[in-house]
């Protein structure tokens, strides 16, 4: 099977976020990252687009993504003093989304950085 | 860490001559940083590559860095504070005792030697890791770090930055100082930020019991954190977002799975040098990405009636 090349992809393990990887990947998974580091190598070549997860759980039962977030939403409502945590391995695209929605409910809000 | 003295990772790469590390293992946990940016690159200004370049290691043992660095410092644990404090008053000629550096760990000879070598320097960066930030002293070493970098620029250019870990945790900081002023450890129940690292922690949060409700994106505190913050995050509603099932969602009232970030969903990610990067995702995702499940969530909330306004802390009820 031809594999797809992605050219100067960047690598989101570490804060070094190399930005000249070399990614071979098919539909599924990707099978080389080129000059990448071996923390680099086992981040992308870990994360498969396989469903190996149910979209949601709740209480631990597999879910639908739109209950989840009605359920979510419906906690995050409800609390005096919610929480927004994290934030790392995500994009800033979210974390903006994050610190709107944290501003919208009078939430804490906290990164990695402080632990 | 608005203010510090700073620069990017191009101009180390291109002019830095000295080098330190401090309480950090890139050998080993930023493996491409010395052939990328620190140690082996030539440029116009350091045409002999290594060769043109000091690297200096100060950590509490010797790791695979140390093998990398030209001089090693071992600094006795938890004395990272004093022993910069040492440094601050030998750079401007003050007394310090033997006993007091002896109290370090190190020698007055090997400092004073130290000193020489960083005035001498052209170009001078000092790399700081978690040995430093996260030790005893905690963000005070950071900021005595950061103000030995600046006061080194009496002499000569000097620079410090932070070794960042996670991939995004840079951009994290960016964010939340854009939106809200405060990098980190914020409050918004006044319906305005405030900032207190300490009270507004997530550690000391959920060590307290201080929250009823845990909104958990791109981490894992249920591996990391000490077991009573892990205890509290497992009695209340906690909601995770992550692409696997983490051991914080095993515990959790919500998870819900999404694309990973770089990988299978597209965005921009911040290098520890706060310079943006584009994300690059080479494969499909069949979840959500987070930007998406995140704003939905948002505006569920937005729907239902505002319970902010009103509230007697807010500003407006005190006026």
């Amino acid at each position: 099977m031809e594999l797809k090349v992605i050219e100067n992809a960047t690598c989101t393990f570490c804060g070094c976020v190399c930005d000249d990887i070399e990614l071979h990947a098919d539909d599924v998974r990707i099978h080389q990252a080129k000059k990448a580091c071996v923390l680099g190598k086992s981040w992308f070549l870990n994360h498969t687009a396989e469903k190996k997860y149910p979209d949601a759980l709740i209480d631990g039962q597999p879910a639908s993504l739109d209950e989840a977030i009605e359920v979510a939403a419906n906690h995050l409502y409800e609390a005096d003093m919610p929480l927004v945590y994290g934030m790392s391995n995500t994009t800033c695209e979210a974390q903006k989304e994050c610190v709107a929605m944290a501003d919208l409910l009078g939430a804490l809000l906290d990164s990695h950085t402080s632990l | 860490m608005g203010g510090k003295v700073t620069c990017t990772l191009g101009e180390v790469k291109n002019r830095a001559d000295f080098i330190v590390y401090w309480g950090g293992n890139p050998a080993e946990c930023h493996p491409r940083h010395f052939t990328k940016y620190t140690l082996m690159q030539k440029s116009k200004f350091l045409p002999r590559g290594r060769k043109d370049r000091t690297v200096v290691l100060v950590d509490i043992r010797e790791t695979k860095s140390a093998k990398a660095a030209d001089h090693f410092l071992q600094v006795r644990p938890g004395k990272d504070f004093e022993l910069l404090t040492i440094l601050r008053a030998l750079i401007k000629d003050q007394k310090v005792s033997e006993e007091q550096v002896a109290e370090t760990g190190l020698s007055l000879e090997v400092l004073k030697d130290l000193i020489e070598k960083m005035k001498a320097a052209k170009f001078g960066v000092m790399f700081f890791g978690m040995g430093l930030s996260m030790t005893r002293g905690k963000h005070m070493n950071a900021a005595a770090l950061l103000t030995l970098a600046a006061e080194m620029n009496a002499f000569t250019k000097f620079v410090a930055m932070p070794m960042r870990g996670h991939g995004n945790v840079t951009g994290a900081d960016v964010i939340m100082r854009w939106q809200t002023g405060y990098p980190f450890g914020i409050s918004l129940n006044r319906g305005y930020p405030r900032y207190n690292p300490g009270e507004f922690s997530t550690v000391d949060v959920l060590v307290r019991g201080d929250t009823d409700c845990a909104f958990i994106i791109g981490a894992d505190p249920g591996a990391t954190m000490p077991k009573p913050a892990i205890d509290h995050l497992a009695k209340v509603p906690t909601i995770v977002l992550d692409p696997h099932v983490t051991h914080t969602s095993r515990l959790s009232r919500v998870h819900i799975t999404t694309a990973p970030a770089g990988i299978a969903a597209p965005g921009t990610g911040y290098r520890m040098d706060e310079v943006p990067m584009p994300l690059k995702p080479a494969l499909q995702s069949p979840y959500p990405s987070d930007e998406e499940v995140v704003r939905r969530i948002r505006e569920t909330i937005a729907l239902r009636p505002d319970w902010m306004t009103n509230q007697p802390q807010m500003i407006e009820a005190q006026i």
